[in-house]
């Protein structure tokens, strides 16, 4: 028991926000304070724009931030080979993602119009906003996520749902067929297919399981009908978990479907604005 | 009478399951009921659906719910099938192939497929959950916009520049100008390849030349190079790099005249563009004539006032306003008499009366008249400026008053030789004869009497008040008479932007007696009113840039804004 | 038939059947006898489509007959052609009843037919045996049957099952897998448990049972078997259930009585034990020879290569060596002194301790699990705080242990014929010191496989580790300048105790003064608080407990009990007072530890006042933890799930590590306090699933980590011992195109695990046998764990316990 040794360090979680004790977010407030300084210090005549020559190092700084931002997206899938944290990359991608708003800024000099430079420094700025929507929700969800699981996995809530399903199908045979058809329209019920905007907005007020349970439910106190009617109560619930589940995940998932295209757009203008910039030069 | 139903079912791991059985009856009902001879446990068939009846060697299909039946993909309420040819039903999800056995019974394969357990994936259901499931791939999405961006925004305006004809449009290239054109180049608007000619090469000047013909160099350019105050090393890096890629400068037009920001084009008026060189100018360019200047207020050599020394020769020379330079302009003139306002020639304007335009004391306005630009001021004019005093008349006739022509010498002499009084030398009775006016005899006794000419050429002749007179190639005549429209060389001067000050502030006319007294004032006496760019607000003077007076382009175009053309030295 | 065969082969399983071929190639008169009508009758019976593995990969096959891993059919086949093609007189239908007469002339009288006569008998009949045949009325009829090679061809039927060993369990649960086939499925147990069963089948029958799959009929025997009814005798009476077909696995009679009856002497009489044999597989009978499975060599490449040598012992090559002689001789090579084979293991037979008592045949064979090395003096045999689990023998020269970790210059010798590193080999644990050679050395090195092995089998041997073990556990513990002679007294009073997991160890408050070492296993120490218990520490095995009270002989200040099941030296506390007062640095080192924990339980004291639900939090955590499997665990893969995003960016990262499979089940696994265990290898000290691996795949790394090799024969015994579920069965899904081409075009599945539908879409359709993988720790990918590496929000990360586990957590959490 002498020897033991505690290292608190080693064995506590740290989030990518606070990684190596902020190191990121110190180095990209660096970049953006170097950006800001410059840009007050430097002053050309007739005004800034970016082809003063400090104009043109923070067009380059900005075009290698990008470029390297983008990189994590085959990072993230490439864990191998190599030694280091994908932790470590997404500090440094989201507070230079952030470093980098501010470098574009200044680069474009404030100049904007309707024309494909002002197009990339939008894009820019679409990508940064829904990444830090993303981080916002990065930030705030895990925790219901995990609690809205039950310590179940997903492919086992799927399971249970058609577990009870298959009940279900047993427990109406003996129903009439009128009967039969609320439960039908109750199974037809597959959170699985629901859109996207249905799994936005969580269980819905009036889904056809609520329906069908309120037509079978109150009626005769025993008999099948009772029986459809408890499996449609924990189908009902079921379900409530599964979109809940949905919910969160959409949450998580969907500023990506904005973010990703919106980089590789914005790579594409890049390119365009940097070409067309010494095309016309 | 009897039926062979086989029941079809698969195995988990696919393996074919069938399960014969007879049933001895000419009728057969089928439903969810477990009660019906072939029960199917779906719930979009009827509790009794179908009803079976052998009849005639047929089968009568007929529905016993409200529900009909799908047979053979069309759906009934009745049916007769001959098992011999066959046929499928459908309920719900079951099919029922009909047909007949070998023995003659009829044949029923049933095969109630239901979809429910169908072998299922985690990983799939775990997909499910997310909403790659629903949503259309990023990757779509990306590509889409990407290939967009690229071919509108890249491509196209590449491709129609490299394609176009030898003066033809490029298309498409309205996306790639970061900014409005400057007002003088508006035209060019949308015709970028006009001043972009060849791809990767920065504007030339060559290319600006083309144009803008008269434009003159600010100086030589060796000179200008040499002038120029080296950059900084920020500066210097981008310049080296600017030229791998061939791009002009530092000092090509580009340089100074950034594009695509507007305005008037020109660098703005800042002082600084000048002081860049003109600071420490005879450190770089010990050669030169120019002294060094920064800032009108604190750094600015004295203004140079170039007068003419000799008026016989015009010999010019520049002197500092403030060293009192004497000009020699042929005149004789005090302006200190003139507006003297209790002199004579003060009540002679009185009597003379606001109807001729005087009859107060003379201003300088009386003489001096604001050009219509009212940048400086129209040539003096003897008739209108100086006759009404200075009259030029020798003679009446009746009422016809006889006037010397003003600038003409030899005209002068001719006029007055004719003239004189003329009272007749010989009065009384005409004699007869020889004697008579006429006659060989006649002859005029008159005193004899000086040149009027002459006369008038003298001290105190008419002309000499202000000439002087001279023989120039063996004539009688008077000095020439220079009266410079501009003083200053490299300086404009603006009489219009000084309107509200009066020209005594400026210009000591009053005790002046002499013509010979170049009445511009000195530096210091601009700088009462005028400081550098930089002149603090609270010193109420005006900040003055070096463009206020000077121009940078040696041509006959005067600066930014100012209308009035300059002689051609 | 007069003529007399020169060798008369009994079974023709690889064993027999690699004889009779090597006998045709020499042309010897011989008759290889089958009692069924196809050759090689286990590996026939196997399940249809199964992938025979041949292993050991070390050994080299010598035989006429060729064999290489594959399907069964694939190897029957090759088997059947070979054989016709080598000429091999088989005689079918020849069940051999009896064998009399002495060498030259022996005779073999079959069930039915002529008998045969033979100089020599080869018996090469395994030990599957016979199966036991039920005595009830009417059993002989047809639908009574004895093996089952589909469960899938029976439909509706009415199935019992007699039998409940795993034979009998695993047919009655492929018979009532799938519902669709509509069987119901009784299965016959004498008794009222499954004793001969494995747990895990066990359980899985109860599941099946519990949710009306299979119905189990307990205190039940068979009493008659009608057409299609079963007449049974249940406790209370008797009663008659459908029964269309009977699948009776009662066992089989070992073939030990026949052999016996022929003469024949095995080594001991309990039942796994083997026969007698010479080292030309001869028996104590002259003229019978026993190899193969028989003779104790379950594995196919070991029979056939018996096969091949008894033929060419019996053809009068003596100087024939066995096939595993060139193994060994590389193994010997590099040693110094060069000599043979023989000579070297007659040296290590003789000298070292715990191999006196082995023949030359086990040694061989455990030799071939074992390295052996020799080093100069100074040489490190392993380091300090390295992992390892293997045994060491010192079979010349000598090594010194480095006790002192800071000064190497303390060293405790240990003398030719001993052992060392069997504490790592019993706790699982790393060294707890460097060992170097003293002088000149030759050491062999037990896989802890093969030492475990060794213990059990040769009791000798075990006492010895035993002895030794316990010595050095005190040594290496009280370490400074002690001597065997000094702890005499302790190792004497000393005695091992096996504690099971929760066992409270020490009562809080109790008096007593004895000291317990933790051998194997671990221990956490509470402490009552304010009524509820506080957790103090994990003590990990290694170390000791109790040693307070027998310092200043105060009550127990803790409560200590076992996370694990555990293993402890109980030392006597007067024995070690006397040894304190014996050896005062010894006693200050004791003081020195005691303060340390003094310290710890005033520092919980304190914070209890400050803040108490912290320490609770902190406790009932911990407590989580140690339920979870962490007290037995090296390393663990923790997820916060206060920043876990669900990405699942771990799972497809540790796929993609690892040839498309995913080890980790993020999800799944329990949680408490937002801080979730999922289900993924712990890295156990004692791996459960090392217990029962018949090729012996499953080791220890070099890291410490557990891993799977490719001897994996996918039998799914680590899969059903597992008490985690970590391990899955698997096989390797079709190579994936490359990352860039999924990304730009989507070609492919993507990262991560390929669904079902993709992998059997790209089929490549080689023979991909299911084996069973694990979390290897990423062993030999540099970075460690990929699954941490690829969170991309830090909510994962791996520990080991005693770094968790630690009071000082709670600074930490502060």
């Amino acid at each position: 028991m002498s020897a033991r040794n505690a290292a608190p360090g080693t064995s506590t979680h740290e989030s990518f926000l606070r990684h190596g004790n902020f190191r990121w977010a110190k180095t990209a407030g660096g970049i953006a304070l170097f950006a800001l300084v410059g840009y007050l210090f430097f002053r050309v005549p007739p005004r800034p724009y970016g082809g003063t020559w400090f104009g043109y190092t923070l067009g380059s700084i900005g075009a290698g931030l990008i470029v390297w931002l983008t990189l994590l997206g085959i990072r993230k899938r490439r864990i191998n080979p190599g030694n280091w944290s994908l932790k470590a990359w997404t500090s440094a991608h989201v507070y230079l993602g952030l470093a980098l708003v501010v470098v574009a800024t200044l680069h474009s000099g404030f100049h904007f119009g309707l024309n494909v430079h002002t197009l990339a420094y939008a894009l820019t700025l679409l990508v940064v906003l829904s990444g830090v929507f993303g981080v916002a929700v990065y930030a705030t969800l895990p925790k219901a996520l995990a609690a809205s699981r039950e310590e179940l996995t997903q492919p086992q809530m799927i399971d249970a749902l058609r577990a009870i399903d298959r009940q279900l199908d047993e427990a109406a045979q003996p129903l009439s067929h009128d009967d039969a058809e609320w439960v039908v329209v109750s199974l037809a019920e597959q959170p699985l297919k629901d859109g996207l905007r249905a799994r936005l907005a969580g269980a819905p007020r009036r889904s056809p399981t609520r329906v069908a349970l309120a037509m079978l439910g109150e009626r005769d106190r025993d008999g099948p009908r009772q029986r459809v009617a408890a499996l449609l109560a924990r189908r009902l619930t079921q379900l409530e978990r599964i979109r809940h589940q949905q919910r969160l995940r959409a949450l998580l998932e969907v500023w990506l479907y904005i973010h990703v295209p919106a980089t590789v757009a914005l790579l594409a203008a890049l390119s365009a604005h940097v070409i067309s910039e010494f095309y016309y030069w | 009478m009897a039926f062979r139903l086989s029941q079809i079912d698969f195995t988990a791991d696919g393996r074919r399951i069938e399960r014969a059985r007879e049933v001895a009856a000419n009728e057969l009902t089928i439903g969810r009921d477990s009660a019906c001879d072939i029960h199917l446990a779906d719930l979009a068939v009827e509790p009794r659906h179908v009803g079976l009846r052998e009849v005639g060697g047929k089968l009568e299909i007929t529905a016993l719910g409200t529900l009909g039946f799908t047979l053979d993909g069309a759906s009934r309420s009745e049916a007769l099938v001959d098992p011999a040819s066959g046929g499928e039903l459908r309920l719900g999800a079951a099919r029922i192939g009909i047909g007949r056995a070998d023995d003659g019974t009829v044949l029923l394969r049933i095969e109630a497929s239901s979809g429910a357990s169908a072998p299922t994936d985690p990983l799939e259901d775990k997909r499910g959950f997310s909403l790659a499931s629903v949503l259309p791939g990023r990757r779509l999405a990306g590509w889409v916009m990407a290939l967009a961006i690229l071919l509108g925004f890249l491509a196209f305006p590449v491709v129609s520049h490299l394609t176009r004809a030898p003066q033809g449009h490029v298309m498409g290239d309205k996306s790639w100008n970061p900014g409005p054109l400057s007002r003088g180049h508006h035209q060019l608007a949308g015709r970028c390849e006009s001043c972009h000619v060849r791809p990767f090469e920065a504007v030339k000047n060559e290319t600006c030349s083309g144009c803008h013909k008269q434009i003159h160099d600010h100086a030589a350019p060796a000179r200008l190079a040499s002038a120029r105050a080296d950059a900084g090393p920020g500066e210097a890096a981008l310049w080296g790099i600017a030229h791998l890629f061939g791009k002009q400068g530092p000092g090509a037009c580009v340089d100074c005249h950034v594009e695509h920001k507007g305005g008037t084009g020109s660098p703005a008026e800042s002082q600084a563009l000048c002081a860049d060189c003109h600071v420490g100018l005879k450190n770089r360019l010990p050669d030169t004539k120019l002294g060094d200047a920064g800032d009108f207020g604190t750094l600015h050599p004295e203004l140079l006032v170039s007068v003419v020394t000799n008026a016989d020769s015009g010999a010019h020379a520049r002197l500092p306003a403030s060293q009192h330079p004497r000009e020699d302009n042929g005149l004789s003139f005090s302006h200190k008499v003139h507006l003297d306002a209790r002199g004579g020639v003060a009540r002679m304007a009185m009597e003379l009366g606001s109807g001729a335009g005087y009859g107060k004391p003379l201003g300088c306005a009386n003489c001096h008249h604001q050009a219509d630009d009212g940048v400086r001021f129209t040539k003096l004019d003897m008739a209108k400026d100086c006759e009404a005093c200075h009259s030029l008349a020798y003679d009446r006739v009746g009422t016809t008053v006889r006037k010397l022509r003003h600038g003409d010498v030899a005209q002068m002499f001719a006029d007055l030789s004719v003239a004189g009084p003329r009272h007749p030398v010989v009065t009384g009775r005409q004699r007869p004869g020889a004697y008579a006016d006429g006659q060989p005899y006649a002859a005029h006794f008159a005193t004899p009497m000086p040149s009027p000419g002459a006369a008038a050429l003298g001290k105190n002749g008419i002309c000499g008040e202000c000439h002087t007179a001279t023989i120039r190639n063996g004539h009688p005549a008077v000095r020439p008479v220079f009266e410079p429209k501009r003083y200053y060389q490299n300086g404009w001067f603006d009489h219009s932007a000084h309107k509200d000050s009066k020209c005594e502030d400026c210009h000591a006319a009053r005790t002046s007696n002499s013509a010979a007294d170049v009445l511009i004032p000195p530096l210091a006496n601009c700088r009462q009113c005028h400081l550098g760019e930089t002149a603090p607000a609270s010193s109420n003077k005006v900040p003055s840039t070096c463009a206020m007076c000077h121009v940078y382009h040696e041509s006959a175009l005067p600066p930014p804004g100012r209308k009035a053309a300059r002689p051609k030295a | 038939m007069a003529d007399r065969y020169r060798i008369a082969i009994v079974g023709s399983g690889p064993a027999g059947l690699s004889a009779a071929a090597r006998a045709a190639a020499l042309g010897i008169s011989h008759v290889l006898l089958e009692k069924t009508d196809h050759l090689s009758d286990t590996i026939f019976k196997y399940q249809k489509g199964k992938h025979v593995m041949a292993t050991p990969a070390t050994l080299v096959l010598r035989s006429d007959l060729s064999f290489a891993a594959g399907k069964r059919e694939a190897i029957l086949g090759t088997w059947d052609s070979e054989s016709a093609g080598a000429k091999v007189h088989v005689q079918y239908h020849a069940e051999v009843a009896k064998i009399e007469g002495t060498k030259g002339d022996f005779t073999l009288h079959l069930r039915k037919g002529e008998p045969i006569r033979a100089e020599a008998v080869i018996l090469a009949i395994g030990t599957q045996g016979n199966p036991n045949l039920m005595r009830c009325a009417g059993a002989d009829q047809p639908h009574v049957q004895y093996q089952l090679d589909d469960p899938g061809e029976y439909i509706d039927e009415h199935i019992t099952v007699v039998g409940t060993g795993d034979a009998g369990i695993e047919n009655a649960l492929g018979l009532a897998a799938d519902p669709k086939q509509g069987n119901v499925v009784t299965v016959l147990n004498r008794g009222v448990d499954f004793a001969k069963a494995k747990p895990a089948n066990v359980k899985l029958l109860n599941e099946a049972a519990s949710n009306g799959r299979i119905t189990i009929r307990t205190e039940t025997t068979p009493a008659e078997v009608r057409g299609n009814e079963l007449l049974l005798d249940t406790r209370d009476g008797q009663e008659t259930i459908r029964c269309d077909r009977i699948i009776a696995r009662m066992g089989s009679a070992a073939p030990r009585a026949f052999v016996e009856s022929c003469g024949i002497e095995f080594t001991s009489p309990d039942r796994e034990a083997f026969p007698i044999l010479s080292p030309a597989f001869e028996t104590t009978t002259p003229g019978i020879h026993v190899i193969g499975a028989l003779a104790g060599y379950p594995l196919i490449k070991h029979c056939m290569n018996q096969g091949y040598d008894v033929v060419e012992f019996l053809n009068g090559n003596t100087s024939l060596k066995p096939a595993d002689e060139p193994v060994l001789a590389d193994k010997f090579a590099p040693l110094p002194g060069r000599r043979s084979v023989d000579e070297w293991l007659e040296l290590f037979g003789s000298r070292v301790e715990i191999f006196r008592e082995l023949s030359s045949l086990q040694l061989r064979e455990l030799m071939l699990d074992c390295d052996v090395r020799s080093y100069a003096a100074g040489d490190a045999v392993f380091n300090r705080n390295e992992p390892g689990s293997s045994l060491f023998c010192i079979a010349e020269g000598s090594v010194k242990v480095e006790v002192n970790p800071t000064d190497p210059s303390i060293t405790v010798p240990i003398g030719q014929g001993s052992i060392f590193g069997e504490v790592g080999l019993i706790s699982g644990r790393r060294r707890g010191a460097t060992v170097r050679a003293a002088e000149p050395a030759i050491v062999v090195e037990l896989s802890r496989n093969a030492a475990l092995k060794l213990i059990t089998s040769v009791p000798a041997a075990g006492r010895a580790v035993t002895r030794i073990s316990i010595e050095r556990q005190l040594l290496q513990i009280f370490g400074s300048g002690l001597t065997p002679a000094d702890i005499a007294e302790l190792v004497a009073g000393a005695e091992v105790q096996d504690v099971r997991a929760g066992k409270v160890l020490l009562q809080e408050g109790d008096t007593g003064t004895d000291l317990f070492i933790i051998r194997r296993g671990s221990m956490i120490v509470e402490k009552e608080l304010g009524g509820r218990p506080v957790f103090l520490s994990y003590v990990p095995a290694g170390f000791y407990v109790g040693e307070m009270a027998a310092i200043d002989g105060s009550p127990r200040s803790a409560t200590v009990k076992a996370a694990i099941r555990s293993e402890v030296i109980r030392v006597p506390g007067d024995a070690f007072v006397r040894l304190l007062d014996a050896k005062p640095q010894l006693r200050q080192k004791a003081m020195a530890d005691m303060e340390k924990r003094r310290e710890i339980n005033s520092f919980i004291e304190s914070r209890k006042e400050n803040f108490g639900s912290a320490v609770d939090l902190y406790s009932e955590t911990a407590q989580f933890l140690i339920d979870n499997g962490l007290g037995e665990a090296t390393d663990v893969l923790l997820i916060d799930e206060g920043l876990c995003v669900g990405c699942d960016n771990c799972e497809r990262a540790c796929a993609d590590a690892h040839e498309g499979l995913s080890r980790l089940n993020r999800e799944a696994g329990k949680s408490y306090a937002h801080l979730h265990v999922p289900t993924s290898c712990r890295h156990c000290e004692h791996p459960h699933c090392m217990a029962d691996c018949p090729p012996n795949a499953i080791r220890r790394g070099q890291d410490g980590e557990v891993v799977i090799s490719d001897a994996c024969i996918g039998c799914g015994n680590c899969q059903r011992n597992c008490p985690y579920g970590v391990i899955r069965m698997d096989s390797v899904p079709p190579p994936k195109p490359s990352l860039v081409s999924w990304l730009l075009f989507g070609q492919g599945p993507g990262p991560g695990e390929p669904s079902k539908y993709w992998r059997k879409k790209n089929d490549t359709g080689a023979d991909q046998p299911k084996k069973a993988i694990k979390c290897d720790m990423c062993s030999g990918i540099d970075g460690g764990p990929s699954c941490v590496r690829a969170c991309p929000t830090g909510a994962a990360i791996r520990v080991a316990p005693e770094a968790f586990l630690s009071v000082a957590r709670l600074g930490g959490q502060k």
